[in-house]
């Protein structure tokens, strides 16, 4: 790849008529063939308006998740982990509730979960389509356990479960693939090594590019310890606190073995940044690291976004990155 | 020897039964029903979390917080000074609150929960116990744009929450408890919670209990314990370090035991919580013990809440029945 290649994270919105679906669905009033082809309709809307847009490397969007955990938790229309279930309601702010997954039993892969539809994606379009998974950290500390006698038991076979899923992306064909590990910083003091252990279980010795996405949250709690993390990508939440996470790299440079992604628009808001702004926070970027090793992205998966805002804010960012190309000279 | 909850009771319950708070104040952001219809649907439900409480066996109950987001904004927005920003994680937890931000003088007005305090305790067939977020906590959990100084912050809320609990025990609140949870994330500054505490109750006739939470109070339980209150409150499930510091504190207070993982569903059983209330008996006398979950139980499905209550209570039954 070639220098500030653009990416996204891995959500994108879900159009009016799959959100329908997918609750005519919940209530048994859809069958599951019908639900996968508006799911793949929507997938190709997302992947044609990313070849559009002229990113690089695409996501399939996830029109087939509601929960980044839950999705592999029992949630309707997923595709469930063997010891995990939904569980009951838990308020999560203000009137917002969510069905918490419950580790239940021994966790054990069920067989592909995410590769049908990966294949699809790729299938679409002859640029490279990420694998993406949710990490084993996170798929714990976001779930009750009711089985295993320790955090670190869940994790490390929660891991196993993950790498299986991997192996079965790379056979596929997957070249790049993206662990999520957005509750990483929850308990950096205790459980970061172990975060770490079980991301070098997930990916150790498997031909392919490694990506983690890391948001939001003390993200200077685990700087520069995540460099630990054996992956080839650390992405991480710029924009959101403009550009502050620059001071972390000031004080400890970027791993010289790893590419940053630099998440250059916020998720959360419905402004639109401007070309200037997001141009400067990548002019700022490249100070410190050097353009070939800068992926450029979203702060985090657009979901909760309109397809109007999420689309808007992907070319503003597919903008200024081929500004700051073209007035650096780059590639 | 008392069966106790720690806080909040779970809003909602699991189909089949109706989600009633929910879609009220699903219906209220959309214009459909008027406020007084919403604290209408409150008051039911607080109720409803009351009789939940004592249905479980607890001695001692809570309103179950039915009307608060959270810890934090509930007295925040009630007091002057403040403003409600946006959302932040609570401790290592995966809920948020809305961060309370300090733009002038914190000032108390009027009473905050004394109407709560009234109606709750007219419809409880068990003594209440009124919560108040402590002067401490609400601090280090705000953004303070105004003082520019945690210990000025610190005392003016602590002056401010002393005029709340005067009206909570002017009403007869025979039992008012502080939620003091980021002081054993901050132990350094025990001193000045201590100092800000000897302000709060000064004056205070109601019996009063601290409460911590999600962390140990390893090396300074002995300043905790030299604070104007009856009893503090310590989670033993996500502090076990709690066993040694109170083993080598010389403690005399009341002792909350929070045993019960108010985070995870598994099911401790009541033999294990007899065995436990055995064991913390060893150091604190029975009739100085509230046993109680680990914290507030809103983490919990509210079925699962109300199995683990009554587990506890029959372990503190089995537990005082050898005992005796």
């Amino acid at each position: 790849m070639s220098a500030l290649t653009t990416t996204a994270v891995g959500s994108y919105p879900k159009p009016d008529y799959l959100a329908r679906a997918r609750s005519q669905f919940s209530q048994g009033k859809l069958d599951r063939g019908e639900l996968e082809k508006l799911e793949r309709q929507a997938t190709q809307y997302w992947i044609r308006s990313q070849e559009r847009l002229g990113l690089d490397v695409l996501v399939h969007g996830e029109m087939e998740r509601g929960d980044m955990v839950a999705y592999f938790a029992g949630e309707p229309g997923g595709q469930t982990i063997e010891g995990m279930k939904l569980g009951g309601l838990v308020r999560s702010y203000g009137n917002r509730y969510y069905h918490k997954p419950v580790i239940s039993g021994k966790l054990r892969w069920p067989g592909p979960m995410t590769v049908g539809m990966w294949r699809y994606a790729q299938g679409l379009t002859d640029r490279p389509v990420k694998g993406m998974l949710t990490g084993p950290y996170t798929m714990v500390e976001w779930s009750f356990d009711d089985h295993y006698p320790s955090r670190r038991d869940a994790v490390l076979d929660m891991a196993q479960v993950i790498r299986r899923e991997v192996e079965a992306l790379v056979k596929a064909g997957a070249r790049y693939v993206q662990i999520d590990e957005p509750a990483i910083h929850t308990r950096p003091r205790q459980d970061f090594d172990l975060a770490v252990e079980a991301m070098a279980r997930v990916v150790e010795g498997i031909d392919c590019e490694f990506h983690t996405h890391i948001c939001y949250g003390e993200v200077e709690l685990i700087y520069p310890d995540m460099l630990r993390l054996p992956v080839k990508q650390i992405h991480l939440a710029f924009k959101n606190t403009n550009f502050e996470y620059l001071k972390l790299l000031e004080e400890h440079p970027f791993d010289s073995d790893k590419n940053l992604g630099v998440g250059v628009v916020d998720v959360h808001t419905h402004v639109l940044e401007l070309v200037a702004e997001v141009k400067d926070g990548i002019r700022k970027t490249l100070e410190l690291v050097p353009p070939e090793r800068v992926w450029i992205l979203p702060d985090c998966g657009l979901k909760t976004r309109t397809v109007e805002e999420a689309e808007g804010k992907l070319r503003v960012m597919m903008e200024a990155t081929r500004e700051v190309k073209r007035e650096l000279e780059l590639d | 020897m008392k069966a106790t909850a720690v806080g909040s009771y779970p809003k909602i319950p699991n189909r089949p039964r109706p989600a009633r708070l929910r879609q009220a104040i699903a219906r209220l952001d959309r214009g459909e029903i008027s406020r007084e219809e919403l604290a209408h649907v409150q008051d039911e439900v607080t109720i409803e979390a009351i009789n939940e409480q004592a249905e479980a066996g607890l001695d001692l109950v809570t309103d179950g917080q039915v009307r608060w987001d959270d810890d934090q904004t509930y007295i925040a927005q009630r007091l002057d000074g403040f403003e409600i920003g946006g959302l932040v994680r609570y401790f290592d937890t995966n809920t948020y609150y809305r961060q309370p931000i300090v733009k002038r003088p914190v000032r108390w007005t009027s009473p905050i929960l004394l109407r709560d305090y009234e109606f709750a305790a007219a419809h409880s067939p068990k003594p209440v116990k009124a919560l108040l977020t402590g002067p401490y906590t609400l601090a280090a959990l705000s953004t303070d744009n105004h003082y520019g100084d945690r210990r000025r912050l610190v005392l003016d809320l602590a002056e401010a929450l002393r005029q709340e609990a005067l009206a909570l025990a002017a009403a007869g609140a025979p039992f008012i408890q502080l939620n003091e949870p980021a002081i054993v994330h901050t132990k350094e500054d025990a001193p000045l919670l201590q100092e800000a505490l000897a302000k709060m109750l000064d004056g205070v006739k109601s019996e009063t209990a601290l409460y911590t939470w999600f962390g140990d109070a390893a090396g300074i339980l002995p300043a905790l314990a030299d604070t104007p209150v009856g009893l503090i409150g310590l989670d033993f499930v996500w502090g076990p370090a709690n066993w040694d510091e109170l083993r080598h504190a010389s403690f005399s207070k009341g002792l909350g035991f929070g045993i019960v993982d108010a985070r995870n569903t598994r099911m401790e059983t009541a033999d294990e919580i007899a065995e436990q209330v055995r064991r913390v008996c060893e150091v604190v006398p029975a009739e100085r013990l509230h046993v109680n979950p680990s914290c507030g139980l809103e983490y919990l499905p509210r079925e699962t809440a109300f199995e683990k209550l009554k587990t506890l209570a029959e372990g503190v039954r089995r537990a005082g029945a050898v005992a005796v």
